[in-house]
This record gives structure tokens, sequence and C-alpha cells, in this order.
């Protein structure tokens, strides 16, 4: 009797040293890794990794132009589902942006999430040695580019509160700087990408650069985002030298440029900012005074068409939709010819060459079938025409707040309720505080 | 590979043993088991000690059988004291009454079990008459409401086909797993929540992804039929659950259903029919023609808003929608037809059941139909075998409910939706827009779907053998397990004429869900009693668990008009997720029972998980425990006081990580056909540990009055080491979230509990049990910033892990800044379930449950007053002097007092009444039962939503959320079986 106890146990002991010897470890089923990638990626994995990136811009898309957008008061966001974007954004009674709401923490991850990509991209190209250097140059100039410009988008929202530029070791992130080392950093990047770009061969495809998929299409691209940065760190001639290396062109169609495009594939995305015309519940309405302040035969009112009943919520109303945006797979602007020729004014107006300024505007209300400017013809009088076609030519596309923002001028913006605000910057991020 | 091998390895090992054991001469023992009064106790159980016999007596407490010359029988049956006896030709046993249950059989061990008179932890039973003989409720999750004390339950939704949350001594972790592993025969249940992909269409959860945690749907745990259930035991920490290793830190709930026993053959057949309708109602606004007037303050509007009404009203065309929508009443029916019997080699019980429940709101509904076969079979006097099978078919209609950001599910578009808008369709059946909200929610209720439907198996079987039997020791092979297999099918269509579907022209969702879950427990027990004094029982054994999940979601939307199916439409996302794990252990447990008075138990277990950042490394979990029953061991003379137990506990448990965490995942985000891949938002974390809960409890249980009362007192303190938390990353870094072991957290409470005859006559006796329970936690350590978690932010009132705060604690804006607004933990719960009998045959039972204090994060009644609809919007109450509807949302933004709402109830959650015929003039029919039961008829509550249980964020740490949910119901059923 007892030796069968004794066997079995001795079974019992020997079974369990098996079964212990026997481990198992899954690995990742559902897709790739990061640690994957940066072992020794192939032109397709690094391909993959751009085409993610491109994506990925999209992300938070709609928020962020509602964000900038309703506190520009360009238009209104109504919503029965989500009650902030009338009490929050507007600043309705005691309310304030708070630093853990969807409205920055939502984009702001959005973008950073882009700079992560952008930074996993340099580096997997940088580890490769299955790509040559001038390959490796496309990919660098390509993910810097896009880098400054997702940071510029975020800098845009936290404005004198700051951003982080150095955030490629999750664990060790670098300080906040202020607006101005942050337009500083991004216009750094943007030089070092431009550099990435000459003498670099693409072989990467691309999906919303119609006209800009090779290296010097993407340095064009890359030095009309440098004339953007350097109007706002009001570098004016600095702008000028970008714009010349840039795809500007006083006769070309506004129109040409980058865009974000969509589609209807498998993980693919539509557009976000398009919702049909004189819907109910969710709609995008254009602010009231977009229509009042136009000029009469201004054909920029077609971005703003009459709804067939008003539509009103919490105090706030219109009568148009904002029709920018005109089916779900319209393209949204990254960069594009009309606001670089508004750069072009810009600028001149600001070195007080008055004659290209008024060249560049009047290129402008022509195209939008309006007569030349008949204005003073002062700084004064023609940067506020300036910023009057900027409104009108560059509605809904993310310009309003920032370019009141940078005159100082958000107290002329219109104030609908008693009690509402204009905020000047969104805070950082409720994860950001350390 | 290495599993079957092992099978035939053990196999071989029981052949071995089999002829070992040479069978003796039976005799024929014939008796009846009798209670105080003399009346015949039937399905008593009648056992022959050490050995796997048995037998359960007739309806007149006889029993017959064979037993070895000088074997002693047990004698036991459910309320009564078990006495042990030596064999006899023909036996007339008393058994006494066991009020206090002390002589209940718990599970204390993977093979072992022991009596509660020498159990050292307080473990919860609930018996199948307590989960379904007084009112029952619609899903086996529902069921459990209110009879756990110690527990804190609530309803993801009211949708049909349930889905709760299930929290025992509080909060266990705060990311990782909350809910109690669920063990039925054996058999590890899934009870996984797999999400429709209704995000794709609500964007709850953001935009983009097409699930979130608020998609509302059920838990897998809700198909089990609470009707084939015998017993279910509660082990509610790591103290008792220590032996089920990493899955248990939240708790165990170990389902025994019924068997057979041998005996006549017994038919049931039972038949209930019944109708839901909704618990509450919160009512709509009175408009008049300024108060249509004033919902817009463009001047032009508000004229057309004044006139629309003024029109609607001259026409009689004002509705009360919520009424229309909610207020439809549901009829059900559920039969179920059983049959149990055996001889002295095989039995078996069998089951078919189906139920037919409609919902509150037309179109929605459940459906279940099971069938049930166990059946034991005895291969020699020393080896038993078993298996358990069920078949499941559930199917729910669920709707579309709950939190939201596109503005359609029913409750969000009814908020904004006035009395005097007109939704009706037109005589060709063409639904106008809803020019109010983004949807029309007639429109969708009558033409959407979203229905899951499940097809599943469950099958466990288990092996005993008695190896080795002498006068002094026992030793058996135990080896138990088992396989749950489901297919679930989630079929959401949204047609394109839906008014919210215009850009879409149309949305089909088609998810398809696997899961094999597989477990087995292989071990051997021996019991030695080294003298009349001492017993000890040695296990020693290992278990391993599987699971393997595929979850395919197809989203198809610009879909061909009248079509579901995924390819027939214009554009096509699919998502595919898989999980799988292996968790083994390898345990060892010893028992010592000195004089019936004293046990001591210690254990420990080793376990490891494919899941753990770390593979390979096996984690150390002991336990260990005593009771000491002070009256036995002759310390206190029994006198007043009786069975006076001082008992305490110490046990470990862990939680595996989630699946994947320790990746760093690049996900699918492509453009125009160029497939592209981005880094998750969650950064992986290769050294994740799992989190380990270390809990002590003690307790003193004692009963009086000849244990007609009897008390159960304990206190626990469970500490939940390195707690796995998705710790919010500062999103610069790129990533927004990431795993990690972020601190640890106490719970710390007090159960009481009593069981009762209070009265015990003739003619009436009453049986009561009384429980309170609360608990309290604390964050004791938090090695990353406290941050709002789960739920919207401080504007609306936010859950926040913060060092030194309780773990549930809720905070938001309080007119000044941040503050402490609430908890949702609740201060005491109490529960009652009562048994008064009447002339033997008339049966009143009834459950009682209080909650007291705990806060919700209430939202329903804010998307009330934005959308202008509130019943109370223009009461004025505040000091302001402005309409209270105004007056609140004008508070949005610098004060959230108003949306934590304390959610104290007490509710009568089930009662019926009952009437057994024992004598029938059909000589075939055995008895007829017929009844009456209310569920959830009567609340007495100030909580101004649909229900105070209430959790639409799902089971995770952010329970009670409430954004416009599945209004809750309430049931009323008549009853009638028959048995043959």
């Amino acid at each position: 009797m007892k030796k069968n106890i004794i066997l079995a146990a001795l079974i019992l002991v020997s079974l369990s040293s098996f079964f212990v010897s026997c481990k198992k470890d899954y690995g990742n089923l559902n897709n790739a890794t990061v640690e994957d990638f940066l072992k020794n990626a192939s032109k397709s994995d690094l391909n993959n990794l751009v085409s993610g990136t491109e994506a990925g811009m999209r992300n938070q898309l709609a928020l962020y132009l509602d964000d900038v957008g309703v506190i520009g008061r360009e238009g209104y966001r109504f919503s029965n589902a989500e009650p902030r974007y009338v009490t929050d954004l507007p600043g309705a009674n005691n309310a304030t942006l708070s630093n853990s709401n969807f409205y920055i923490t939502n984009p702001w991850s959005a973008r950073y999430r882009v700079v992560k990509n952008c930074n996993v991209l340099l580096q997997a190209a940088a580890n490769s040695s299955l790509i040559s250097e001038a390959k490796k140059k496309g990919y660098a100039g390509f993910a810097r580019t896009i880098k400054a410009y997702q940071l510029l988008i975020n800098l845009n929202l936290t404005d004198t509160n700051g951003i982080r530029v150095d955030v490629a070791d999750p664990d060790n992130l670098g300080k906040f700087v202020t607006y101005n080392d942050g337009l500083a950093a991004i216009a750094s990047l943007l030089d070092s990408a431009v550099n990435d770009l000459s003498g670099a061969t693409v072989v990467f495809p691309l999906a919303g650069f119609n006209g800009f998929n090779d290296a010097a299409g993407l340095a064009k691209f890359n030095r009309a985002l440098a004339a953007r940065v350097a109007v706002y760190r009001q570098d004016w001639q600095g702008a000028l030298t970008a714009l010349s290396q840039s795809f500007f062109d006083l006769n070309k169609d506004f129109y040409l440029g980058v865009f974000h495009v969509f589609g209807t594939g498998s993980g693919d995305q539509l557009n976000p900012v398009f919702i049909p015309q004189n819907q109910t519940g969710e709609v995008r309405v254009a602010h009231p005074t977009y229509a009042r302040d136009i000029e009469a035969g201004d054909d920029r009112i077609n971005k703003a068409t009459l709804r067939t009943t008003t539509a009103s919520l919490s105090g706030l109303a219109s009568n148009r939709d904002i029709w920018v945006y005109t089916s779900s797979t319209a393209p949204v602007p990254i960069v594009r010819n009309e606001e670089l020729i508004l750069i072009y004014a810009e600028a001149n107006i600001q070195l007080n060459n008055f004659s290209e300024g008024i060249k560049a505007i009047n290129t402008i209300r022509k195209g939008h079938q309006l007569a030349n400017y008949t204005g003073a013809q002062t700084k004064a009088a023609l940067i506020n025409e300036m910023l009057k076609q900027r409104r009108y030519s560059l509605f809904y596309e993310g310009h309003r707040w920032i370019d009141m923002r940078r005159y100082d001028r958000l107290g002329e913006l219109p104030v609908d309720r008693q009690g509402d605000d204009v905020w000047k910057a969104f805070p950082r991020p409720f994860t950001e505080q350390y | 590979m290495m599993k079957k091998r092992l099978l035939i390895i053990t196999g071989i090992l029981c052949m071995l043993f089999i002829p070992v054991i040479v069978p003796a001469q039976n005799i024929a023992v014939t008796g009846q088991v009798i209670d105080a009064s003399g009346a015949p106790i039937p399905s008593a159980t009648v056992a022959v000690k050490n050995s796997t016999v048995s037998v359960a007596t007739d309806a007149k407490g006889n029993f017959s059988l064979a037993i070895p010359p000088d074997a002693s029988i047990i004698v036991s049956a459910t309320g009564y004291k078990t006495q042990t006896i030596r064999a006899r030709p023909d036996l007339k046993i008393k058994l006494e009454e066991d009020v206090a249950k002390l002589d209940e059989v718990v599970v204390t061990g993977l093979a072992t079990t022991v009596k509660r008179r020498n159990l050292a932890n307080a473990v919860a039973t609930i018996s199948s008459k307590q989960l379904s003989g007084t009112s029952p409720a619609q899903t086996f999750d529902a069921a459990l409401s209110g009879k756990i004390p110690g527990a804190y339950i609530n309803a993801n939704s009211g949708a049909p086909g349930g889905g709760i949350s299930v929290k025992l001594r509080g909060v266990t972790s705060v990311y990782g797993n909350t809910q109690p592993l669920y063990v039925v025969d054996g058999v590890f249940v899934d009870n996984t929540s797999t999400s429709a992909g209704m995000n794709a269409v609500t964007s709850a959860q953001g935009s983009g992804g097409t699930t979130s945690n608020q998609d509302n749907p059920s838990s897998r745990i809700a198909d089990l039929r609470p009707e084939d259930i015998e017993n279910i035991e509660i082990l509610k920490g790591a103290s008792a659950a220590a032996v089920y290793g990493s899955r248990a830190a939240a708790g165990v709930i170990i389902i025994t259903t019924k068997r057979g026993r041998q005996g006549k053959t017994s038919v049931s057949v039972s038949q209930d029919i019944g109708f839901v309708t909704a618990r509450k109602l919160l009512g709509v606004r009175a408009f008049t023609a300024d108060r249509a007037a004033s919902l817009s303050r463009d001047s032009a509007t508000s004229v057309a808003l004044r006139q629309q009404f003024l029109d609607a009203q001259s026409k009689g065309q004002i509705y009360d929608y919520e009424k229309e929508i909610y207020g439809n009443t549901g009829f059900l029916r559920n039969t179920v037809v059983s049959m149990s019997g055996g001889n002295e080699k095989t039995s078996f019980y069998f089951s078919a059941a189906q139920k037919d429940e409609g919902g509150i709101v037309k179109n929605t509904g459940y459906q279940n139909t099971s069938m049930r076969l166990n059946i034991d079979h005895r291969i020699t006097d020393n080896i038993k075998f078993g298996v358990s099978t069920s078949y499941i078919n559930s199917s729910a209609d669920r709707g579309l409910f709950g939190n939201d950001n596109a503005g359609i599910t029913t409750g969000i578009a009814l908020a904004s939706t006035p009395s005097f808008a007109q939704l009706h369709p037109d005589k060709a059946g063409n639904y106008p827009n809803n020019p109010f909200a983004a949807a029309n929610p007639l429109q969708t209720i009558a033409l959407m779907k979203n229905n899951e439907t499940v097809n599943r198996f469950i099958t466990g079987a288990n092996l005993d053998a008695i190896l080795q039997k002498s006068n002094s020791s026992t030793t058996r092979f135990i080896a138990r397990g088992g396989f749950d297999f489901y297919n679930l099918n989630t079929n959401v269509l949204f047609p394109g004429i839906l008014q919210f579907q215009a850009v879409n022209k149309g949305t089909s969702i088609q998810g398809f869900t696997k899961n094999l879950s597989t477990n087995y427990i292989l071990s051997l027990v021996n019991t030695w009693n080294a003298s009349d004094k001492l017993s000890l029982t040695t296990s020693a054994g290992f278990t391993q668990e599987t699971g393997d999940y595929n979850n395919l979601l197809n989203v198809a939307t610009q879909i061909i008009s009248g079509q579901s199916n995924v390819d027939q439409a214009g554009a096509l996302n699919a998502t595919q997720l898989r999980t799988k794990f292996q968790n083994s252990g390898i345990f060892v447990q010893e028992e010592a029972n000195i004089a019936d008075a004293v046990s001591l138990t210690a254990g420990v277990r080793f376990d490891r998980s494919s899941n753990n950042g770390d593979a390979g490394k096996f984690y150390v979990y002991p336990k260990g425990g005593i009771s000491w029953n002070l009256t036995k061991t002759g310390l206190i003379k029994d006198g007043f006081f009786e069975n006076i137990k001082l008992r305490a506990a110490y046990g470990q448990a862990n939680n595996v990580p989630a699946y994947g965490s320790k990746f760093t995942s690049l996900v699918v985000s492509n453009i125009t056909g160029f497939p592209g891949v981005i880094v998750n938002t969650q950064q992986g974390q290769s050294t994740i540990k799992p989190e380990r809960q270390t809990e002590f409890e003690a307790g003193l249980d004692f009963s009086v009055l000849n244990g007609r009362l009897g008390f159960e007192l304990t206190y626990y303190n469970k500490v939940i080491k390195d707690f796995l938390m998705l710790s919010n990353l500062a999103s610069s870094s790129g990533f927004s979230t990431k795993w990690l072991n972020a601190g640890n957290l106490r719970n710390r409470g007090v159960e009481l509990g009593m069981n009762a005859r209070p009265v015990q006559a003739r003619n009436i006796t009453w049986n009561t049990s009384v429980n309170f329970w609360l608990n309290r936690s604390l964050v004791t350590k938090l090695i990353i910033p406290a941050a709002p978690q789960g739920s919207f932010g401080y504007v609306l009132g936010s859950y926040q892990i913060e060092q030194g705060k309780s773990a549930t604690q809720i905070v938001g804006l309080n007119g000044q800044g941040v503050g402490v607004l609430g908890d949702a933990e609740p201060k005491f719960q109490m529960n009652s379930y009562n048994e008064l009998t009447f002339f033997k045959n008339l049966s009143l039972r009834f459950l009682i449950h209080w909650k007291q204090g705990g806060q919700n994060v209430n939202l329903t009644t804010l998307q009330n007053d934005f959308g202008g609809t509130s019943a109370d919007f223009d009461n004025v109450t505040n000091k302001q002097g402005i309409p209270d509807g105004i007056y609140r949302i004008s508070l949005v933004g610098s004060d959230a007092h108003q949306f934590v709402a304390t959610s104290t109830y007490a509710r009568l959650r089930e009662i019926g009444l009952y009437y057994s015929f024992t004598r029938v003039p059909i000589s075939y029919v055995k008895g007829i039962r017929f009844g009456v039961s209310l569920n959830n008829y009567i609340t007495i509550t100030k909580y101004k939503s649909y229900d105070p249980e209430v959790s639409n964020f799902g089971t995770g740490f952010s329970s009670g959320v409430d954004v416009d949910p599945y209004p809750a119901s309430k049931r009323a059923n008549f009853h009638l079986s028959i048995d043959l």
C-alpha cells in the first residue's frame, strides 16, 4: 500500500517537473511591434510608417478645427451629446477651459502620436541596413517636416503655455519651451529637414501630396510651412525667402498644395469635418458675423450656405451651415497657394512694400469676384484688409483665432452671450503638469 | 501536445491502482430519515463513509443501500445537522435543525471541502431557492443582485440580456480585472464582455475606434441558467481563494449544478409567465407656447417654435415620447423541464429550458434555450466519474442606448426632443427627421438592429478514485477539468434611411467571436486519521488554464439598400483582436482537524502566466487559516452561547496583467489604399508583473437559543500590492497610457451575518437571514501623479486614484477649484432574506436590499436639461429665482456637485408567494406548486435618474456612471410547476 503512495508521489513529482519546463509566451498576435521595426526595417516597413504617419495626421482633425474655429468665432459646433462645445469653448458663464477635457487632451495627444511615429521612422531608417543613404535622407526629410508641422499645430493650441520639443525618450521628456522658443525649434527642424531632402531619394508613396511627392516637391512643401512659421515669428524677410523656395505662385490655382485626403478603404478614414447641409442635432454652422461682414459679391459666401431652418443651442443660433468640406472624402488643406499668397501680402505689407502687398491682395480679391482694393494705403489699413482676406479665404481651415491672437486683436472677436469669453490659449493637458 | 500526454499518463496512473482494492461482501440496509417533528426528509443524502457510494431519500424519507459490514453511514440534508452512525439493517434517523448552517459543506481547496463549523473564512452561499426560487430574474447575473454580503453589484444597462458588474470586498484592481472568477462544476467559465462595435456609430469614446467600454455589451456569465444551479459559494478574497491562484484576486464564485441521485426517476415541469415594465420613468417637461419659444434665443427660430407648439397643440399632437418609448410592457415566458434519477451505478440530471422575454422598448428582448445533462457513474466502489454538459443558445436584442457623441442613442436623442415634436411615421411608414436631435428615436427603434447571439458549450468532467484505503488513511486521486467554448455573433444594422445615416448611408457591423477556455486540476488527496482526535488532509497537485479569444469585427458603410452582409457595401473596415494565455500552477495544502474543534489550514501555490512580463517566472502565493471552537475545546461551557468559534485566515492571490501589456504595438492606419502603421497610444511595459492581493480576515461565529439564532462577524483587511493601472502618460511622449504596477491600495471592511428562526410553531415557521456589510478603501501608495480616470473629467465629475484617498473617490469642480465630491463606495449595505411557511404548504419569500450612501456620476439629468426637456426644468427652487434647468446648466463648468448624486436606495428586490399541493388526486402527479412573484417592484430612493443601480461604463473600475441608459425594468411572474 505504502509503495503505491510513494509511486504516486513520484509520478506526480516527475509530471510536475515536466510541466514546469514547458513555458508559453504567445508574443503579440494582433499587430507588429515597435521593437520589430527598430531591428532592421525593410523599405516596405518604412513605407508603412510613412503612410501611417500621413494617415495619423488626420486623427482628431475635426476637433482641432472646431477648437480653433469656435474660439476664433468662425462658427459654432452644436451637439446634443456634447455640451462642452457651447459651454467651455466659448466660455459660457463661469465655464473655463479645463486641462483634462477632450478638446485639449485629444488633439494634443493625436499630434504627439504622429511625432512619435516620425521618431520611430527616423530611428528605424537610421538602423536599417537594407536601404541606401539617399533613401534614408528621404525618410528623414519627410519625418522631420511632418514632426515640425505637428508641433506647430499643438503650439497653435497652447500658445504661451508652450510645448515640448524633445520627446524622443518617453521616460525622459524634454522641458516645455516658451512660445517663441517653440517656434524657433520648429523653424530649425524644418531647416534640417530641407537639408535632408537635398540629394535625397524618395521611394515611399504619399497620398495627399499630389505634385509634391518627390524630394523636390517635399522641399517646396517644407518651405511653405517655413513661410507660415516665419510670419508667426514676424521674420518677414525670412517668410519671403521661404516663399521663393516653396510652391508659392501668384498666378496659380489657390488650391495648389498639400492636403489631408480621405477614403473609404479598410483602415482609412472619412472626412470628419463633413456634415451634410441642413442636418439637425449634430451641426457645424457659421458664425452670424461671417455673412454680416462679407463684401457684396464675394463668392466666399458659398462657404456658408443658408439653412432651411435656423440651428440653435444654448442661446447661440445661426442660419448658415459651414460648407467648406462638401463630401465625406473632400480633402482638408495642410497648406495651399492661397495662404502663401496671403503670407506674401502680409510680409510685404510689414516690410512696407505696399505695392507688392496690394498686388497679392488684389489677386485674392479678383479670384473671389471682388474689385481691386481701394482702401487707404497705410500699413494699418492694409493689415486690416489682409486679415479680412485671410478670414474669408482660409475659413474653417484653422487660422482665424491664431491670426487675431498674433495681432493681439482677440478683443475684436464677437462675444455672443453675456459672460462668454474669448480664450487666448488652451491650458497644458493635465498629464503634462510635471 | 503536452496536455494530451499528461492525460494519458494520468489514465495509466489510475489503472495501476484499480486492482489494489478488493471488494468486500455487502449487506443491505434500509431506513428512513425524519426531522425533529417526525416528518420525513426527502432528498437527504445517505453516504457510506470512506467510499463513493451514496443515495438520496425519496419523498417519504426512505432509502435502501448496500454497504460493507461494519461501515459507517453519513446522513446529511440541507438545513440539518449531519449525523454519522454505524450501519444497521433497519434504521430510523432523526436529524436536528441547523439554522446556523454549521454542517454545510464548503469548498476550501481545489479538491477538498470542510464543514462550515470548521471553516476559517466567511464564505457566503446562495442556495437554489434563494437564487431563483423567490422571483426569478432575467439572467443569472441579475439573480445575484442583493444576495452576496460583501459585494457591490451594479447593472451595466437595463437592456435585455444582462451585464452586471460584481465587486467583492471593494475594488481589487484599478484597471486590471475587477470581476470575480466564475467556476461551474470545476470549469473556469469565461466572462468577457464583447463589444458589438457600437462606438463606430455613437463615437461614445472619441471618434475613430470601433469599440469602447461604453458599448454596453452583456457579460457572458449571463448565459448560465439559474434553474440548473444547486448551490453557489462565494470566496470573497485571497484568504479563501488563494488556491485558485492567478485569477482569484477579485474573488471566486463557485457554482455547482444539480445532479441526479440514486432513486426513482423524478420529472418536473415548470412554467412561468409574466410581464416586464419600466421601474421608473422620469417624466417630461410640460411645454407651453412660451416655454417652446424659449428653446431658442434666436428670435426667428423662437417664433417658429412657438408656432410649431401651437399647431401641435391645436391638432392634439402633444406626445409623451418617454412613455411611448419606455412605457411598453414586455411579455415573458419561461419553461423548464427537468428529470433526475439513477441506480446504484449511474445517476443523471437532465434539463431543457427555454425563455423568451420582451423588453420595455419595442424590438428589444431576450431568448435563452439551454440543455443540460449531468451524469455520474461509479466504475467501482472506489472510482467515481462524472460529467456535466450544457449547451446554451441565447439571443439578446439590446437597442441603442447610453453615452454617445453623435446624438443618436435613444436616451440622448430623446433628451432634446420636446413633446410637440412630430416623430410619428406617415401612412406610408416614412418617418420624418427629428428637427431637435440627430436622430428620430421612433425611427431608430423601428428600423435598427443590435443583436447578440451566443452558442455555447460548457463541459466538465471529474474523476475521483480512491487509491488506497485503510482504517486510518484514505488517498484519493482527483482530476477535474473541462472547457467552455462559445461563438458569439453580434449583428448591428442601421439602414441608410435613418436620419443619422446621411453620411454613412447605412452601417452594418457584424462581429464574430470565438472563445475557448480550458482548465484542469490534477491532485492527490490523503486523509489520515492519526487518532480519534486528529485528522490530517494533505493535498497536492497542479493546474493549468488556457484562454483563446478571437474577435473579428467588420464595419460596412454605404450599404446596398435592404442588405446587411458586409460585402454588400461601398466601404468596409475590418478589425481583429486575438488574445491567448496560459496560466499554470502547482499547489500543496495541508488541513488539520483536532477533535473537530480546532482546524488548521496551510497551503502554497506557485503560479506563472504567459501574460506576465516574465512568462517563465513562478510567483508564490501562500495561505493559512485557523478556526478554533471555544465551546468544543471546553474553554467555554455551552450555555447561552453555543459553538463559539474564533477564526482567522490569511492568503495571497494575484491578478495577471491584461494580454498584450508588454508590447508597444504598431496599429493599422491606412490612407487611400496605402497600408500604414502608427504607434499605439498604449506604451508596452516589458517588466509588467501581476498585482498581488494579500488578505487577512478574522471572525467570530456563535449561535444562541439552541442553534436557532446564528451569528457570523467578520473583519477583513485586503491589501493590493503593485496594483495594475493603465496610467496616463504625458501624452507628448506619443503615448497616452501604459500599464504600470502603480501602487498599493487596501480595502477594510466588516461583514455581519445572522441566521435565525424567530418563529417555529406547528403551523408557521419563519426563517430569516440578515446581513450587514461595509467596505472602505484607501490608496496607500501611488507612484504616479493623481489624475482623473474613467469618466468625463473634472467638469462633470470623475474618479481619481490619489494617494491617501479612497480608491473610488469622485472629484470634480466644486465652485472654488477641484475637490472631492463623493465616493462610489456605499456607506453600508444590508439585506434580509426571509421565508415564512404556513401550514407546511404556503410559503412566502422575500428579499430586501438596502444600500446606504455612495455616489454615482449622473449625467442623464444634465442631458435632459441641455435638451430643455427635464420634467422639473421650470421649477424654481434655486436662490437665483430662475428655472432650475437653466440654473443647473449655468453651473456647468464651475461646479460639478449636481452630477455626483447619492444613490441610496432600499429595495424590495424579490417577493414570491407559493402554494404546494402534495396530495393530488392524479396518481402519477406527485406535487403541484403555484406561485406569484414580483421582482424589483418597490424601490425607495431619492436618486434622480432611472435607477440608482447603474454602471454604464462597463465592468471595470469606473462603475456608477449614468448616461441615458436603457431604463431598468421590474418583473411580475406567475409560476406553475408539476412534479411527476
